[in-house]
C-alpha cells in the first residue's frame, strides 16, 4: 500500500463516524422530508390510512392559506428588525467593553449570560416581565402610570407583541454576537489607530475609517448568524406569545405573531397536517438558503484583504 | 475520485458494523414491559407510584410517559413514536377526532369487565374503544364566601340574566369585597383551550340532554342557529367584559387560576382539575354553577371523561395491558390511586372513596343529581378549534372585533368548516 492510498484510507476512516451521523440524521431525513411533502403522510393509524402520492397539493394549499402568507410577512419583518437591532446593540456593546471602561470583563460576562439561558425559559421570564413586572412598576411609579393600563400591555396587540419578540431576541442574542465583534475589534492592528491619531483623526473618524472596514469579515459572520437565527426563531415565539394575539388578514383571523417555524409546527401538530407542514418546511428551507447565500455574497464583497 | 468513493463507502460500512455490533451486545432480558403514554402531567407522580407497585405484583415493568398540554401535547409525541415503530401499549386520546387518527390501532375492548361499571366509556359504532381515565367537569367556579357577602344566591346563576345581575352587582362592590375583577377568564392564544375548547362547548351542548348531538351535527353541516349563537355571543361578551383585562388578554394558566385562588376574582372559568392548584392556597368555600350561555335556565354543568386509554392492537402484551386497565377500575388499590393519590373523580361504580377537592366534590354532586351536559367540542377538529376559533375569541377579547363581527365571523367559520 503506497503512502497516498494509506493517507486516503486514514482520511476517510477518521471522517466516517461524522459522515455516517450526517447521513443518518441530516441527509436521509431531508430527502425523506421532501418525499413526504408530496404525499398525504400523517404518521397515524387512520382507517383510510396508507401513503398516497398527492403531487403538489400540499404546496398549492399552503400558498392559498392566509395564515402561511401572514407568517411569511411577519417573519421577514421580524428578521429585518431583529438583525438590525442585534447587530447595532452587539457592536455598541463590543465597543463599550473594548474601551478602557472599568469592570469591562464583568460587563462582557454579563452581556453574554442571557445567551446561556434556554429560549423557552427566557420567553416565560419575559412574559412575566411584560405582563406583571411592568404593570406593577407603572402602579408604583406615578411617572410610568401608563404602563399599568391593560391597553398598553406589549403582548396584548400584534404589532407591539412583535416589538416584544424583538426586544427579547436582541437581549438573548446580542451578547453572543458581541463576542464575535470583540474578537474582530481587538484584531485591528494598533499601529493603524496610532497613525490615525497622530494625523489628528477623532474617535468617530477612526471608527468609520478603520474599525468598521477592518471588522467587515466579522459582519459577514454576524449577519449570517443573526439572519438564520431570526428566521428560524421558534422557542421564544412559543413561550412568549404562542403566536398571539390574533389579527385579521385577508378577511380571516390569523395568529398575529406566528413566525414561520411556529406556523410549520402548528400546521403539523395542531392541525394534524404533517405532510403539509413538511411542504412548508421545504419552502422555508429554500427561501432561507437563497436569502442566506445572497447575504453572504454581498457581505463578502465588502471584506478587506490586508 | 472513484477509488476514494469506494474507500469512503467501505469506511462507512465499517463504522456502521461497529455500531450495530455494539447494540447486539445487550442480550434481551425476558421481562414483560408495558408502556403507557398519557396526557395529564398532574397525575404523573401518583400514576408512576401505582404502576410501580402494580408492576412488582404482576412481574411487569410499567413505563409511564406523561406529556401534557392540549392538542399540542401528547399528539406529536405519539406521532413520533408511531413513526419510529415504538408505539406505546396503552395511550390516551381525548375524543372522536383523535380516535380517528389512531382508528386502525385501537383495540375493541367491549367485552372487558370494567365496561359495565362505567357510563362514560368511549364508544364508536356501538363498540367500546376507550377506558375513561376519570370524570371531570367544568362550569363557573365561584367563591361562595364572596357571593354570600354580596348577597347573591348561587341558585340564581343558571341563565344569562342571572349572571348579568350578579356580575353587575359584584362589579359595583369591588372595593368592599377586595376583588380586582368579577371573573377570572383567559383568552390569550396560549389559553385557547379555555375559550375555543371549553367555552365553545356551551354553544354545542348547554341545555341539551346528555349525549344530544343535534347542535353539533347542525353546525358540522354548516347550519348555524342564529338565535343560539347570538345568545352565546352575549355570554362570551359578558365574561370578557367583567374579566381582568391583563389576565384576559395576556394571562396564562397560573395567572388565571391565581386570581381566583387569592380571592381577587369571584368566579373562575375552569374545571375541577384546578383543585390541585388551589390546595393550601384557597381557604374559602367554593363550588360550580352552570354556564349562563342561554336566556333560558340551564341547570347543569359540563361533565364527561376528559380522556380515554386505548389499548394498542399490536401490543406484544395484550393480556397484561387489559389486566392493567381492569385492575385500575376494579381493585381497591386502583380506587385508592385514582381518588386519593391522583385526586380524580372515578368514572366507575362501586368506588366509595371521595375526592378531597371542593370543586371535584361539586362535580360529583351535580353528577349525582343527574344535572350534567355533554362535552361535544371533540367533534370538531383540532385545526378548526385551535387555528380558526382560538384567534376569533382572542380578537373579541382584545377588542379588535365587536360582538356583531364575532357572530358574523363565527358563522362564516362554521359554514367554511362544513364537511
Amino acid at each position: 500500500m503506497n503512502i497516498k492510498k494509506e493517507n486516503s484510507l486514514v482520511f476517510w476512516l477518521f471522517l466516517a463516524p461524522v459522515l455516517l451521523a450526517f447521513t443518518v440524521v441530516i441527509i436521509v431525513p431531508f430527502f425523506l422530508g421532501v418525499f413526504y411533502s408530496f404525499t398525504n403522510w400523517s404518521s397515524s393509524a387512520k382507517a383510510d390510512g396508507g401513503l398516497q402520492f398527492i403531487g403538489l397539493r400540499n404546496y398549492t394549499e399552503s400558498f392559498k392559506d392566509p395564515a402561511f402568507a401572514h407568517s411569511f410577512g411577519v417573519t421577514v419583518i421580524y428578521t429585518i428588525f431583529n438583525m438590525m437591532f442585534i447587530n447595532v446593540v452587539a457592536f455598541a456593546l463590543a465597543l463599550l467593553v473594548t474601551s478602557k471602561i472599568k469592570l469591562r470583563k464583568i460587563y462582557r460576562v454579563g452581556f453574554f449570560v442571557p445567551n446561556l439561558i434556554g429560549g423557552l425559559i427566557l420567553g416565560y421570564i419575559w412574559q412575566f416581565l411584560f405582563n406583571n413586572a411592568l404593570p406593577s412598576l407603572g402602579k408604583a411609579v406615578p411617572a410610568l402610570a401608563a404602563l399599568a393600563s391593560p391597553e398598553n400591555l406589549l403582548l396584548a396587540r400584534p404589532t407591539s407583541a412583535i416589538v416584544a419578540l424583538i426586544i427579547v431576541g436582541t437581549w438573548q442574542y446580542a451578547g453572543y454576537i458581541m463576542m464575535i465583534y470583540i474578537a474582530a475589534i481587538e484584531n485591528v492592528p494598533v499601529e493603524l489607530h496610532e497613525a490615525a491619531m497622530i494625523d489628528g483623526a477623532s474617535p468617530m473618524e477612526r471608527l468609520r475609517a478603520i474599525t468598521l472596514p477592518m471588522a467587515a469579515q466579522a459582519f459577514t459572520v454576524t449577519m449570517f448568524l443573526t439572519l438564520v437565527q431570526s428566521f428560524k426563531q421558534f422557542d421564544v415565539n412559543v413561550s412568549l406569545t404562542s403566536g398571539g394575539p390574533s389579527t385579521m388578514f385577508q378577511g380571516v383571523p390569523v395568529l398575529g405573531t406566528e413566525l414561520l417555524a411556529l406556523n410549520i409546527y402548528n400546521t403539523a401538530f395542531l392541525s394534524n397536517f404533517l405532510a403539509m407542514g413538511q411542504a412548508r418546511a421545504v419552502v422555508f428551507f429554500l427561501v432561507l438558503a437563497v436569502i442566506a447565500l445572497v447575504q453572504v455574497a454581498v457581505n463578502k464583497k465588502k471584506e478587506l484583504e490586508l | 475520485m472513484k477509488k476514494s468513493l469506494i474507500v469512503m463507502f467501505i469506511a462507512l460500512l465499517a463504522v456502521a458494523v461497529l455500531f450495530t455490533g455494539c447494540a447486539k451486545k445487550e442480550e434481551p432480558v425476558k421481562i414483560t414491559t408495558l408502556t403507557l403514554a398519557q396526557g395529564k402531567p398532574e397525575i404523573d407522580a401518583a400514576l408512576k407510584a401505582y404502576a410501580a407497585t402494580w408492576g412488582t405484583a404482576n412481574n411487569v415493568t410499567v413505563t409511564i410517559k406523561s406529556i401534557g398540554g392540549t392538542s399540542g401535547g401528547l399528539g406529536p409525541a405519539l406521532k413520533a413514536d408511531f413513526a419510529a415503530g415504538d408505539m406505546p401499549d396503552l395511550f390516551a386520546f381525548d375524543g372522536l377526532e383523535s380516535y380517528k387518527e389512531w382508528e386502525n390501532l385501537v383495540l375493541d375492548v367491549s367485552s372487558e369487565p370494567w365496561v359495565s361499571k362505567t357510563a362514560v366509556a368511549f364508544k364508536y359504532n356501538n363498540k367500546v374503544f376507550g377506558f375513561p381515565v376519570a370524570v371531570e367537569g367544568w362550569g363557573m367556579a365561584y367563591n361562595a364566601d364572596l357571593l354570600a357577602k354580596a348577597g347573591i344566591d348561587p341558585a340564581t346563576l343558571n341563565n344569562y340574566d342571572g349572571y348579568m345581575n350578579a356580575f353587575a352587582k359584584l362589579d359595583s362592590m369591588k372595593k368592599e369585597l377586595g376583588i380586582d375583577s368579577v371573573v377570572s377568564m383567559a383568552a390569550s392564544i396560549e389559553m385557547g383551550w379555555v375559550t375555543a375548547h371549553h367555552n365553545f362547548n356551551s354553544l354545542l351542548a348547554n341545555g341539551l340532554p346528555y349525549g344530544d348531538l343535534s347542535v353539533v351535527d347542525a353546525l358540522l353541516a354548516g347550519n348555524v342557529d342564529a338565535t343560539r349563537l347570538s345568545e352565546y355571543a352575549d355570554w362570551v361578551e359578558l365574561l370578557f367584559k367583567y374579566a381582568d383585562k391583563t389576565v384576559l388578554t395576556t394571562g396564562n394558566y397560573d395567572s388565571q387560576v391565581g386570581a381566583f385562588a387569592t380571592g381577587k376574582a369571584a368566579f373562575l372559568h375552569q374545571g375541577n382539575w384546578v383543585d390541585g392548584n388551589l390546595k393550601g392556597v384557597a381557604t374559602f368555600k367554593m363550588a360550580f354553577a352552570p354556564h349562563g350561555s342561554m336566556k333560558k335556565a340551564t341547570d347543569g354543568i359540563f361533565v364527561a371523561a376528559p380522556s380515554f386509554y386505548a389499548i394498542n392492537k399490536d401490543s406484544k402484551n395484550l393480556a397484561m395491558a387489559k389486566k392493567f386497565l381492569t385492575d385500575l377500575a376494579t381493585t381497591p388499590e386502583g380506587a385508592q390511586y385514582m381518588v386519593k393519590e391522583a385526586g380524580m373523580i372515578p368514572a366507575y361504580s362501586g368506588i366509595s372513596l371521595q375526592p378531597e377537592g371542593q370543586l371535584s366534590q361539586s362535580v360529583q354532586a351535580w353528577s349525582a343529581a343527574g344535572k350534567v351536559y355533554s362535552w361535544s367540542q371533540y367533534y370538531f377538529t383540532g385545526d378548526f378549534r385551535d387555528k380558526t376559533l382560538n384567534p376569533l375569541y382572542n380578537q373579541f377579547a382584545t377588542g379588535k372585533i365587536n360582538k356583531a363581527q364575532f357572530v358574523d365571523l363565527m358563522t362564516k367559520a362554521l359554514i367554511a368548516n362544513k364537511k
